[in-house]
């Protein structure tokens, strides 16, 4: 068991791949926003890489281990301690009962930690799912960010606790952070020539954009577009905007929704139907991306990407979130 | 596809007598969406389509497709490109297509759900008073503390005559979306077909079971939320998220695609009686009927004279609406 002692900035269950399949329904997958680091934290304690760990945003979590067990912490640098006592990231570790985990705030790079505990997060799965939503407050732990006082309960780890722990990766396989971010993405379904201009489009794919500070699980909002952005003068029948369009589903996670001028990513816990064209998506392999871009500070760039070269890059990720990237 | 490196019509099926052109557009690595028509219309014909062949595609059950979305004239395709190639999933919907090849063949499963509804209710008035007093003090949509007058003056009839067509008219589910377990509902009678604008900043909270309209489509609202709708009354819980009682027993949700709401008046005593019956005796007994549409008979009653006549009656009395109403 883990005994919350500071819930911090936002700290949720979630797994990966998420809530599959309920789109129609009006729920979106939710799940790790950066899976990558939260497949590798699993890796490093010899759990499937989508199993259900902590996701730490902003940071300052607290907690108290009521055993034994295993761990690994990943994701964006919060200084996190045992017992005062600094971790190195990406790598399991032993930690003992009554051991205290402590997180500071968030690195030069990236916005997210995961912690993952040998044996799962152990959270009743909703749906079938662990992951919180919290914007629609279900799943993962009471449908909530953790708080104080909160109990959460952990899985059979798989294996014993001195294979599991002092796991490292190989060389080079960490997936690197920065504050300018490069998101890979297919065009499509709303673009040139019918609903954007052709330099609307040139200028999605080149113009650098700052992360707003209204971001946040359901969306990750950028800046202004020109008007010039849209192929025509309203929306017809869909609205009075350019950007309306009648009601259509939302190919989340991922898809760049042009909001009146405003283009918003709507990511893990975001509306799955609307009325708002949609221009791009991310591709699947570089969602994590999205996940640890620090709202107000870092900036995102879209370039343009293909079916082939978005699929190679789910293989190739999938490949690396296994045991053969341990070291 | 074309040269354009900005092209996303991965593929088209020509019209043909009983439906419009489709387009397939590419939305992303493990999405496609298939689209009815170049031109942006929302007519239930289209729906009906739609949801037909979304059964047909759901029915073969294929590999690595994880979810389709309908709605009114698009359906989106969610798919593993590691298991099934964009490619394959669009013969998959080219087939489905050829098998319903006239008017004749759509024919649409669709439960028609009896819900009890309380008109200008406690506490959806509770809702526009708190948005009144916290969000808009002037909302010109908010008359004498509720929105039913605006929602007459937009259409140029009386608050009667609004409860009649809310009352009148059964109000198909074109598909599910944008809020857990929510439904768009069309009127499947044009001469209910009301229209009004959408708040203007939106609400912050909305009661669970608050019904309400915005554009064309009523919305029941299933958890206790913000929103935009106009509202007009409370029915009964329509979601569980714990799935205790036994219409929820497979899931949350009570709507399925294609289904049909009809309303009926009662008080608002009732409605909160049967919201103990819901979520905490869980003896509550819906009612729900069994059936079906067919394209061709709607259609045919639909472009009948009475129909049209009554719709263009209400579409003239709309034109005056529009212009006195305040905008929002």
């Amino acid at each position: 068991m883990l005994k919350v002692i500071n819930g911090g900035i936002e700290t949720l269950v979630e797994d990966w791949p998420g809530r599959l399949g309920y789109l129609g329904k009006g729920m979106s997958a939710s799940g790790a926003f950066d899976n990558v680091s939260l497949g590798f934290a699993n890796v490093l304690v010899g759990n499937p890489s989508g199993k259900a760990g902590l996701e730490i945003t902003g940071g300052f979590f607290e907690a108290e281990f009521s055993d034994t067990t295993v761990i690994a912490v990943t994701g964006t640098d919060m200084k996190a301690s045992i017992n005062g006592e600094p971790i190195v990231m990406w790598e399991s570790l032993q930690v003992e009962k009554g051991d205290i985990i402590k997180f500071f705030q968030i690195g030069a790079v990236g916005f997210r930690s995961y912690l993952a505990v040998a044996g799962g997060i152990d959270v009743p799965a909703y749906l079938g799912s662990k992951s919180t939503c919290v914007f629609g407050s279900y799943g993962g732990f009471n449908g909530r960010k953790l708080e104080a006082g909160d109990e959460i309960q952990i899985g059979e780890p798989k294996g014993s606790f001195s294979e599991l722990s002092r796991n490292r990766l190989k060389e080079g396989v960490v997936p690197e952070f920065t504050n300018a971010w490069e998101l890979r993405a297919i065009v499509g379904p709303n673009t040139s020539p019918d609903y954007v201009s052709q330099k609307g489009m040139d200028y999605l794919f080149s113009h650098t954009s700052k992360i707003q500070h209204t971001s946040n699980r359901s969306a990750y909002r950028l800046e202004e577009l020109p008007n010039s952005f849209f192929a025509r003068t309203d929306g017809g029948v869909g609205g009075s905007h350019p950007s309306n369009i009648i009601d259509h589903a939302y190919a989340i996670r991922g898809t760049l929704n042009i909001c009146g001028n405003t283009p918003i990513l709507l990511v893990a816990d975001g509306p799955t139907l609307g009325g708002y064209m949609c221009t791009l998506q991310v591709i699947n392999a570089d969602l994590w991306k999205v996940g640890q871009g620090t709202p107000n500070r870092d900036t995102m760039k879209f370039r343009l990407s293909s079916q082939e070269e978005a699929t190679q890059a789910r293989i190739k990720q999938n490949k690396l979130l296994s045991k053969n990237s341990l070291a | 596809m074309s040269n354009d490196k900005y092209d996303v019509i991965l593929d088209t099926m020509d019209a043909t007598e009983s439906r419009l052109e489709i387009l397939f557009r590419q939305a992303g690595d493990g999405f496609i969406q298939v689209e009815y028509g170049r031109k942006q219309r929302a007519a239930l014909q289209d729906s009906f389509r739609m949801l037909a062949i979304n059964d047909i595609i759901k029915s073969k059950s294929i590999n690595g497709l994880i979810e389709t979305v309908p709605g009114i004239r698009t359906n989106l395709l969610h798919f593993d490109p590691e298991i099934i190639s964009y490619q394959e999933l669009i013969e998959n919907v080219k087939e489905s297509e050829d098998s319903m090849s006239t008017i004749d063949d759509v024919v649409l499963e669709s439960r028609i759900i009896n819900l009890p509804i309380a008109f200008e209710d406690s506490e959806t008035k509770k809702s526009v008073a708190k948005y009144v007093a916290e969000v808009r003090q002037d909302a010109p949509n908010v008359i004498n503390g509720y929105n039913i007058e605006y929602m007459a003056m937009c259409n140029g009839v009386s608050v009667a005559e609004v409860k009649k067509m809310l009352l009148g008219t059964e109000w198909f589910n074109s598909g599910g979306g944008f809020w857990p377990g929510g439904a768009f509902l069309w009127p499947m009678d044009p001469r209910c077909a009301l229209v009004v604008p959408k708040y203007n900043p939106p609400r912050t909270w909305t009661p669970e079971g608050a019904v309400g309209i915005g554009g064309p489509c009523v919305f029941t609202y299933t958890t206790p939320t913000g929103g935009g709708y106009q509202l007009f009354g409370r029915t009964i819980p329509i979601f569980q998220f714990a799935c205790k009682h036994p219409m929820f027993k497979d899931g949350p949700f009570l709507y399925r695609n294609a289904d049909r709401v009809r309303f009926h008046e009662t008080t608002e005593k009732e409605v909160l009686e049967i919201y103990g019956h819901v979520h905490e005796k869980f003896d509550y007994e819906y009612i729900i009927d069994q059936g079906e549409i067919k394209a061709k008979d709607y259609l045919k009653w639909y472009n009948s004279e009475d129909i049209q006549t009554g719709m263009k009656k209400l579409k003239e009395k709309q034109a005056v609406g529009v212009k006195e109403a305040p905008l929002l």
